[in-house]
């Protein structure tokens, strides 16, 4: 059993005149972007899917390569599995343009742009879906590349609960996202 | 007592030789010094065999265009190589961003690469560095 992360939202209500209190886990608010391909992608797009996201910029000097490279080991896994699909969004969203989003999914060799979104938008907008996701992500002239932004891979589950992060510079730590992705493909839905 | 020691000693030179021998196999005493360099500051990118990531990232096995260019490397690191090139028969164009390190470890890391990955017998030095740094385009 894979841990929740986020904190729970609770709501009271009455019942036969007594009040209860519900819980629900949090969830991933609604957003939209659009991919390589000019295809929107939203909160619908991921609607019963397990998907992966991580946040990059096509033009970052140091940690991307090597994330890109860990991605591509869950793209290759589940290639055939339209279960799990994965998010990328570019954190330097003025430059890297739908075209230059196709170049670089291009030069990972990627066939399929459903399997593996890259996604670009708004600037606020992705800062907003990076806080979502409990990491972060900024501009920073002193960085390398100008951007700051966590390395991390988060998991994300068919009800768009957050179930892991690792890092995406390690290959133990992707070894053991592979191993939970495995792990909520088995999950029974509600 | 003698006796003891008698006995003690070739035993104790046995066990140090086989520390040295063991910490030689596991930690690679003898590990080329380029190696830590390499992997600290290239392999995030071309990857712990030189093995490249596919077209973003060209690899440094067997580059023909490394090997043709090894003069170049140094001017590479140090200030970055950001246009179209073509590495055995592929075109590569995407950034690299220069690399600051000193030119000790830049030497080491070149001579590790061209023993380990361009199979080529150049040995530089930080002399050669500096001076390729001193004429660079
Ligand atoms: C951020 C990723 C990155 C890092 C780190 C990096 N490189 Fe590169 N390297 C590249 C890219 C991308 C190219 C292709 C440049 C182009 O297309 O203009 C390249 C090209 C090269 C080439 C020429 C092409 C070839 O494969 O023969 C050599 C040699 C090279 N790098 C060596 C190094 C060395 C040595 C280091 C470490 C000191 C290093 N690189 C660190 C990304 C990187």
């Amino acid at each position: 059993m894979l841990p929740v992360y986020g904190t729970k939202i609770y709501t009271s209500k009455v019942v036969d005149g007594n009040e209860v209190i519900d819980s629900a886990d949090y969830t991933i608010p609604p957003f939209s972007f659009v991919n390589q391909d000019s295809v929107v992608v939203n909160n619908e797009t991921v609607k019963g899917k397990i998907y992966v996201a991580d946040f990059f910029f096509t033009s970052c000097p140091s940690i991307c390569p090597k994330m890109k490279k860990e991605m591509l080991r869950v793209y290759e896994k589940y290639k055939a599995n339209n279960e799990v699909i994965i998010l990328s969004f570019s954190i330097d969203p003025a430059r890297d343009t739908v075209a230059r989003l196709k170049n670089y999914s291009g030069k990972l060799g990627l066939e399929n742009s459903s399997k593996w979104h890259m996604l670009t938008g708004e600037k606020d907008s992705i800062y907003a879906i990076a806080a979502s996701f409990l990491v972060s992500a900024a501009e920073d002239p002193n960085a390398p590349g100008g951007h700051v932004h966590s390395g991390n891979f988060i998991l994300v589950d068919k009800q768009s609960r957050l179930r892991g992060y690792y890092d995406g510079t390690k290959t133990e730590s992707v070894d053991k996202l592979l191993g939970d992705i495995d792990i909520l493909l088995q999950e029974k839905q509600p | 007592m003698k006796k003891l020691i008698r006995y003690l000693a070739p035993l104790t030179i046995v066990l140090i030789a086989a520390i040295f021998i063991y910490n030689i196999v596991t930690n690679g005493y003898i590990q080329h010094p380029g190696k830590t360099s390499y992997q600290k500051e290239c392999a995030q990118c071309h990857g712990d065999k030189g093995e490249g990531i596919k077209s973003l990232i060209p690899p440094l096995i067997d580059a023909d265009f490394a090997i043709q260019n090894i003069d170049s490397i140094p001017c590479w690191i140090k200030n970055g190589l950001n246009h179209p090139i073509t590495v055995n028969g592929k075109l590569y164009d995407q950034p690299m961003y220069p690399i600051s390190i000193d030119e000790i470890q830049t030497a080491n890391i070149i001579n590790y690469i061209s023993r380990e990955f361009l199979k080529n017998k150049t040995e530089v030095n930080s002399a050669w560095v500096k001076e390729k740094w001193n004429n660079c385009p």
